[in-house]
């Protein structure tokens, strides 16, 4: 138990690539399947643990544990979970389980292999999630590519060549850069204290002179926006969703989207804060766009996955504007800050949910066109009411997790400034619009198509893994200080001093 | 005047490998004449005593710097890297083509004694420090290097290749001995720790200039770097492939070891010359080498692309090394040759393993499908790819970390950016070979491969090798091997 405690961060990130490599020994793709799920659900315990014995008053980082890797160098592998960083590796935990529960009755080829991907991506995640290291954050980020380049590119659609391709290509061009930016600022506090260190709790006091920081904040930001995906950096998103399988796109879109502006908060922003008011009015800018346009998009698309994909774009636009929300004092403001932070657990879950949900029908039908579907409701009732419950939390009808998010990044922006509000808050409209649009045309109206007739309703186990997640919606609409409470320290430390950052230690 | 140099049992040490070598490729050269003696088997047990008591023999120089016969060969660390490394190369060579179908014509009396005596050309070259002796060792590995590839397989295109690097290379040669002549001329000494010492007092000297910049030529040359890179792609694409892969890694380690040698030191005082030229070509190898290796479809053309734009990412440190603060571009250069050679021969071994007698010119297209017939085959080949391209966790990545820090610690902004993009290209042609494998359906011949070559073990023992050590020196072992490599960099910067 004491090994438990003071290793859990690693044993929670490492125990799914071991869980991952031990599914290419057992004999059956059915063991394979179960090794798969007793591996995640076992993870989502561990990090259970975690979040249980967090303390939410501290915004220290916990659970901290420090590995010598390059002595000379000062790298190290340093884990640990703030507020931050905490409620994004809880959403990782508890996606997972689920989408390997939905693969349980999938006979993909090659099934051990894609479930081998999905649990070294998962360590991917959670190490990007957990790593205060520049190096060994680096590593992870771009180690999670590996599964999914693969996942899209073996059992993806049509074009998943190309998609997949594409996918690799923008995110490791805006990642070198990155790695580049990051040696110079190894290299800088190296200059300035004699010390080599990569651990960003050092380089957050790195004093930089402002010329130096734009350009690093530069590259981050490049890095961090093509991952979001923020317009115009976005076009690889729609492409990978379309061609990716189910299982890949709920993980694209519910924790690998947010890798971006989850760097933007821990890296970007603290560790270049003399950039962001400079940089600040661009995100801004690049998010309005991308709200609006990602809108327009999706309310003409005619093939149900792409437009949950181009609602990726509005909504992760709300989650970058909500990031920096400059106040007149040049703190970021902490209301906007939470609503980022929480908009990215709800598009998580809801956008999660909607992949399930156009799978669902996808492997009855064989298609995700609109045209094709309509009047479902009566042949799927239990699919309808999931459906409704997904798509009003996307749209963040209050009651859900959505309309807290986006309703205190509105508060938060329109501090900032009205302007920006008054135009984000049009992208409400429009998300109400063309996500109502697809609840109508795949549920309601006459039932033209004779196929949908008889459609079967909703399996046990799609129960089984859709029902969590529209609880989830709920839940987190009724109770958000539940979640929100374990971040509200970090939030607000990050707001107040992001000037003059640091991260502590809590040595518990 | 002339004195007998002094014998210890320690010049014996340093030079045992050498000398192994020298007595094997006697004995086969003779075994040649006899029918009997001549057989596969026999010659076979020759390169295979010599080369593994050669390989020993190496692991035995000691580290202390020393030099023996008025500089015509060096003790130290960093011979001893590069001739081990040379020399396990060698081994895992002979190891792939044991089990290839160009085994029955490389395994012959002539061919194995001049690989051996090739061989002690390149441990010569690597552990001298003067100029004459060096010249006579790379002339001794360029001349054993022609023929083995032209005489190996003796179709057209092989011999058309074979002459092709003759040519360029003997072009090569005499440029480089033009600017070594300069070099003495200017300097007064042939002896390159002198040379190094005296640049500075002549450095304004214009014969000296021109002499510095014919030498960086012919290393270049040999190095492969744009422009002077045209032999390449022939020679890799019509060697056969065990010798191709014999070509691209040895002949790195053998010009990088006396590039460090030769510009440690020297770099300051013959900024104005080598710096700009370096960077130039640097900046070529990476752009045209990865632009290149874009559009070729055969598989050992595009490998032969991508190794020009590693010696471009290996100049881009070369270039680092105008500093004073020389420890890490040493070791970012060893560190990355290593990490190289491995992952080489690794992917070499895979070419290999598919080749048949009909197929020798595999193309990219032709790996469609291979993880579905050759799971593991093609599990390697990408660890292979994703080195080379430098993703983590491999030592691909680590080794473009340690240059990009070098770079970026001189302020090589421009350059790193060069790289970035370099390396964003070559990611793409190094995963079309990975969606090929993976993400393609299999055509036709695929299924025969298997049972053309039969035997695996050896090159599956190669393969595993090399995946192990690709992916340790991206995990546990990097600081560890940087570690190693300290010695290294101050046995070069002392002089």
């Amino acid at each position: 138990m004491e090994f438990f405690n003071s290793h859990v961060l690693s044993i929670m990130t490492f125990l799914p690539l071991l869980v991952g490599a031990g599914i290419f020994l057992v004999p059956s793709d059915q063991f394979a399947r179960l090794a798969a799920l007793a591996g995640s659900i076992l993870t989502f315990f561990v990090s259970l643990h975690v979040w249980h014995y967090f303390d939410a008053a501290s915004a220290k980082v916990q659970f901290v544990e420090s590995y010598i890797w390059m002595p000379e160098f000062g790298i190290r592998a340093i884990f640990g979970v703030d507020g931050i960083s905490l409620l994004l590796v809880m959403l990782t935990t508890a996606l997972l389980p689920l989408v390997i529960l939905s693969l349980w009755h999938s006979h993909v080829k090659n099934l051990r292999f894609f479930l081998g991907a999905i649990m070294a991506l998962q360590t991917g995640m959670l190490g990007a999630l957990v790593a205060l290291d520049l190096v060994f954050f680096y590593v992870f980020w771009e180690a999670m590519l590996i599964p999914m380049y693969f996942i899209i590119g073996i059992w993806g659609g049509a074009r998943r060549i190309y998609a997949t391709t594409k996918f690799i290509l923008y995110t490791v061009v805006g990642s070198l850069l990155m790695l580049a930016a990051a040696i110079v600022l190894y290299i800088s506090y190296h200059r300035q204290t004699g010390i080599y260190s990569t651990s960003i709790l050092d380089l957050y006091s790195a004093s930089l002179d402002p010329r130096t920081q734009l350009w690093l904040f530069g590259c981050f930001a490049l890095a961090f926006a093509i991952k979001v995906p923020m317009w115009p950096f976005h076009t690889w998103l729609p492409d990978a969703h379309v061609e990716a399988p189910t299982a890949g796109s709920v993980i694209l879109a519910g924790v690998l989207l947010k890798m971006g502006t989850y760097g933007f908060l821990r890296f970007a922003i603290p560790l270049f804060p003399q950039a962001v008011p400079t940089f600040a009015p661009i995100l801004v800018f690049l998010g309005l766009v991308g709200i609006i346009y990602g809108a327009l998009t999706a309310w003409v698309q005619k093939d149900a996955k792409k437009l949950v994909a181009y609602s990726s774009v509005s909504h992760l636009g709300f989650v970058v504007i909500g990031s920096v929300a400059l106040l007149a004092d040049g703190s970021l403001s902490s209301e906007a800050l939470t609503g980022a932070l929480y908009q990215m657990i709800n598009h998580g879950v809801s956008t999660g949910a909607l992949f399930f949900l156009v799978g669902v029908i996808y492997e009855r039908r064989h298609t995700r066109m609109l045209a094709d579907f309509g009047g479902l409701a009566s042949a799927m009732p239990w699919y309808s009411v999931i459906l409704i419950v997904a798509t009003l939390g996307s749209v963040g009808l209050p009651g859900t997790g959505g309309f807290v998010g986006e309703f205190l990044i509105l508060l938060g922006t329109f501090q900032s400034s009205p302007g920006a509000a008054l135009l984000a808050g049009t992208g409400v409209l429009l998300g109400a619009i063309y996500m109502l649009t697809l609840c109508r045309k795949i549920l309601f109206g006459p039932l033209t198509h004779e196929e949908n007739k008889k459609l079967k309703d909703l399996t046990p186990l799609e129960f089984a893994y859709l029902v969590p997640l529209a609880v989830l919606i709920i839940v987190m609409g009724v109770f958000p200080e539940f979640f929100i409470g374990k971040s509200k320290a970090s939030i607000e430390h990050l707001a107040k001093n992001y000037r003059s950052y640091s991260l502590a230690i809590d040595s518990h | 005047m002339f004195s007998f140099p002094e014998i210890s049992s320690e010049l014996y040490i340093t030079a045992a490998p050498v000398l192994i070598l020298v007595v094997g490729s006697m004995i086969a050269l003779l075994q040649s004449v006899s029918k009997s003696l001549g057989s596969r088997g026999a010659v076979e047990s020759t390169a295979w005593i010599t080369v593994l008591a050669a390989m020993a023999a190496t692991t035995m120089i000691p580290t202390a710097p020393t030099e023996y016969l008025a500089g015509g060969l060096l003790s130290g660390t960093l011979s001893r890297f590069g001739e081990v490394m040379i020399m396990a190369v060698a081994v895992g060579v002979m190891m792939m083509m044991r089990e290839h179908h160009s085994g029955a014509s490389f395994f012959r009396g002539e061919i194995v004694s001049l690989f051996l005596m090739l061989l002690s050309g390149m441990l010569v070259m690597i552990a001298s420090d003067d100029l004459v002796t060096l010249f006579v060792g790379l002339e001794l590995a360029s001349i054993g290097l022609y023929v083995v590839i032209g005489y190996t397989n003796s179709n057209r295109r092989s011999q058309e290749g074979a002459i092709k690097y003759f040519i360029l290379g003997s072009v090569a040669a005499a440029i480089l001995l033009f600017g070594m002549a300069l070099l003495y001329a200017s300097c007064g000494t042939m002896r390159m720790s002198g040379i190094v010492a005296a640049l500075p007092s002549v450095a304004g000297h214009g014969w000296a200039r021109i002499g510095a910049l014919l030498t960086l030529v012919g290393l270049a040359f040999k190095l492969a770097l744009v422009p002077f890179h045209m032999w390449a792609p022939d020679a890799y694409e019509s060697a056969p492939t065990g010798i191709t892969a014999f070509m691209a890694t040895t002949v790195k380690i053998m010009i990088l070891t006396v590039a460090l040698r030769l510009f440690t030191g020297t770099f300051s005082s013959m900024n104005e010359v080598w710096y700009p030229a370096i960077i130039i070509l640097a900046v070529l190898s990476m752009i045209v080498g990865n632009i290149m290796a874009l559009v070729q479809t055969n598989l050992k053309r595009m490998l032969a692309y991508s190794s020009i734009a590693h010696s471009g990412y290996m100049a881009v440190a070369i270039c680092a090394l105008s500093t004073t603060a020389t420890g890490l571009p040493v070791r970012a250069i060893l560190f990355y040759l290593l990490s190289y050679v491995v992952v080489s021969l690794g992917a070499f071994a895979v070419v290999m393993a598919l080749e048949t007698e009909d197929n020798d010119q595999l193309t990219i297209d032709d790996l469609s499908g291979l993880a579905k017939n050759h799971p593991w085959l093609a599990g390697a080949m990408t660890v292979f790819m994703f080195s080379f391209s430098g993703m983590p966790p491999t030592a691909g990545f680590i080794g473009k970390f340690f240059i990009f820090n070098a770079a970026l610690t001189n302020h090589l902004y421009g350059l790193v950016l060069i790289g970035v993009i370099g390396s964003s290209i070559s990611l793409f042609y190094y995963l079309r070979i990975v969606v090929r494998m993976y993400m393609a359906d299999a055509v036709a011949p695929f299924g025969a491969v298997k049972a053309a070559s039969g035997r695996f073990s050896l090159t599956a023992a190669i393969l595993a090798l090399s995946v192990a050590i690709t992916v340790l020196l991206g995990t546990i072992l990097p600081g560890e091997a940087m570690e190693r490599l300290v010695g290294t960099a101050a046995e070069i910067a002392r002089k």
